[in-house]
């Protein structure tokens, strides 16, 4: 198992224990929606294990039902056949031991920066965390960058500005397990690798599972242990990818070596036709 | 011709003679000439030639102001202003508790809100002024009447922009409060309740215009005391001094609600931003 590198490293600086059951698991996980009383095959039956601790993108064109894959996890949907486990659990309530940073950014208008961000230590189940809110708060901006925007609202952010409180608010409250829809999309290219950076340090080093959706290919292998790549109408696994390249990663060099280039170069291939074939619908 | 073409297209206050440009472009000029047009206006209805039929009818600006005169030094001018407002608060601040607690009831529990939902709009399109006379036959011609029927016309406006603004909460932002173990309560009060305030005040906002009119036309139709009653005892009385009078009561009345409304929102709304 190549993709374990990771995990090993981490159990050697963290004596984190490793289980072999996965974190998440999905097996023959179905989804149809109906619209205007026609039945649409959004996702055909997958099976997919996501291993405690590990780093999985999905990729593929729009409409291949990544988006659905993350809210079933989350609980928010159901699926229309198969199981979701989390923890050899079925999902049938809204999943709280995950962190989901959906494609719409959901601030709260009438929060500042700060307030959206530490929304999570108000609540009840977090009451002893409330003693140090202040300044996780405040490092957890420092870290995405938005010094200087503890007060303002999010009307007076840019879209970039507003993933990275997104980001912040769902990093801030440390859950088990990530679930990122295309968090950096609206970001600029430079800022988008210093948010890589960031979210490589702070999944490592806090054992996060993470389950990261993006359309950027690049963004996929250079965090990911392994990428997914999905086929869409319907949404189907084309090909799954273990991502060997050795951590830490620098986000900023990666993308020029060789190694980086010719799995990139893979991928492409198997995306390129589901992208064709997507644009012409 | 050259002229003429430069004349229109310099700026308007360069334009004319200087006392015109006096007159009209500044602030005490336009006040002068406003105050002017008035007092011509009134000497004019003082001054023209009536016989008693039509100075009955007509009145004039000197019987109004001695009308006027007498309501204030034996206190009925303050008894009948201070009804109209103390209907008006009351049935408001009511109509407004009311509304905006029932409107969160019914947006928390949609599923209220889809039982008795035709009932409400069906309230919400009749005119609430058309209930005036039952209310009197139930509470009397007294205060209570007026209060109980400006209040349920507060009660529907605040109530459905209530409904609306907690139907309207984004349900993912909802969603994502969940994922991070909020519960039921939490969500009430963190976004919920907030998410909901715009939608109160602007119905409440609306409601103080609603509220005076109907206030208002209540105290018209049948009433004890109040500016409408005022104005519609004067005119039973054939007293046409009185009737003006009373409009010119109202008159002040109204543009100084408007005026401190107006000041009031721009207050808030600057606060908002």
């Amino acid at each position: 198992m190549p993709s374990n590198t990771r995990n090993n490293l981490l159990r050697a600086v963290s004596k984190q224990p490793l289980e072999d059951t996965p974190k998440i698991r999905l097996t023959e996980v179905a989804k149809n929606f109906s619209v205007r009383g026609q039945d649409i095959e959004a996702l055909r039956p997958i099976n997919l294990e996501i291993r405690p601790c590990e780093f999985v993108a999905l990729v593929g064109p729009s409409g291949c039902g990544k988006s659905t894959i993350l809210n079933m996890v989350a609980g928010l949907m159901k699926p229309s056949s198969g199981a979701v486990l989390y923890d050899n659990k079925a999902v049938t309530e809204p999943n709280r031991n995950i962190g989901y940073m959906t494609q719409k950014d959901t601030l709260l208008p009438w929060r500042t920066t700060a307030q959206n961000i530490g929304i999570s230590l108000e609540l009840k189940c977090r009451a002893n965390e409330r003693g140090q809110a202040r300044d996780r708060i405040a490092q957890i901006i420092e870290l995405v960058g938005l010094k200087g925007f503890e007060h303002h609202y999010p009307s007076e952010l840019s879209g970039g500005m507003r993933k990275r409180v997104a980001l912040a608010r769902t990093l801030l409250y440390q859950p088990e397990t990530l679930l990122m829809d295309e968090p950096f999309g609206a970001l600029d290219a430079q800022l988008k690798l210093v948010m890589l950076d960031q979210l490589q340090r702070l999944t490592a080093t806090r054992h996060m599972t993470v389950l990261f959706v993006t359309h950027d290919l690049g963004e996929a292998i250079t965090l990911a242990d392994r990428v997914v790549v999905f086929g869409a109408r319907p949404g189907r696994i084309r090909t799954v990818r273990t991502i060997n390249l050795p951590r830490p990663r620098d986000v900023f060099k990666i993308r020029f070596t060789e190694a980086f280039a010719r799995i990139h170069e893979d991928l492409w291939d198997e995306l390129k036709d589901e992208v064709m074939q997507g644009s012409d619908v | 011709m050259t002229a003429s073409i430069r004349a229109s297209t310099t700026s308007r206050s360069e334009n004319g003679p200087r006392w015109r440009q006096k007159l009209l472009f500044t602030r005490a000029g336009r006040t002068t000439v406003r105050l002017a047009a008035v007092a011509a206006i009134l000497l004019f209805w003082q001054l023209m030639p009536m016989d008693r039929s039509a100075k009955m009818w007509a009145s004039d600006p000197a019987a109004i102001v001695a009308t006027l005169w007498d309501w204030i030094l034996d206190g009925s001018l303050w008894h009948h202003l201070g009804a109209t407002l103390l209907v008006m608060s009351l049935g408001y601040v009511i109509g407004c508790a009311v509304g905006a607690a029932l409107g969160l009831v019914f947006g928390f529990f949609p599923f209220f809100y889809r039982i008795l939902a035709p009932y409400i709009s069906a309230f919400y399109a009749l005119p609430k002024i058309a209930l005036a006379p039952l209310f009197i036959i139930l509470l009397g011609v007294g205060v209570e009447s007026k209060v109980a029927l400006v209040a349920l016309t507060v009660f529907f406006l605040v109530l459905n922009s209530t409904i609306e603004g907690a139907r309207n909460v984004d349900p993912d932002s909802v969603e994502g409060l969940i994922l991070m173990g909020s519960t039921r309560s939490e969500i009430v009060a963190k976004v919920l309740l907030p998410a909901s305030m715009p939608w109160i005040f602007t119905g409440m906002r609306i409601a103080v215009r609603y509220a005076f009119t109907n206030t208002l036309l209540a105290e018209l139709i049948a009433a004890n005391s109040g500016l409408g009653y005022l104005i519609q005892y004067n005119s039973a009385t054939f007293d046409s001094s009185g009737v003006y009078a009373s409009i010119l009561v109202l008159v002040v009345f109204s543009v100084t609600l408007t005026e401190i409304l107006t000041r009031l929102e721009k207050h808030l709304g600057a606060r908002h931003e």
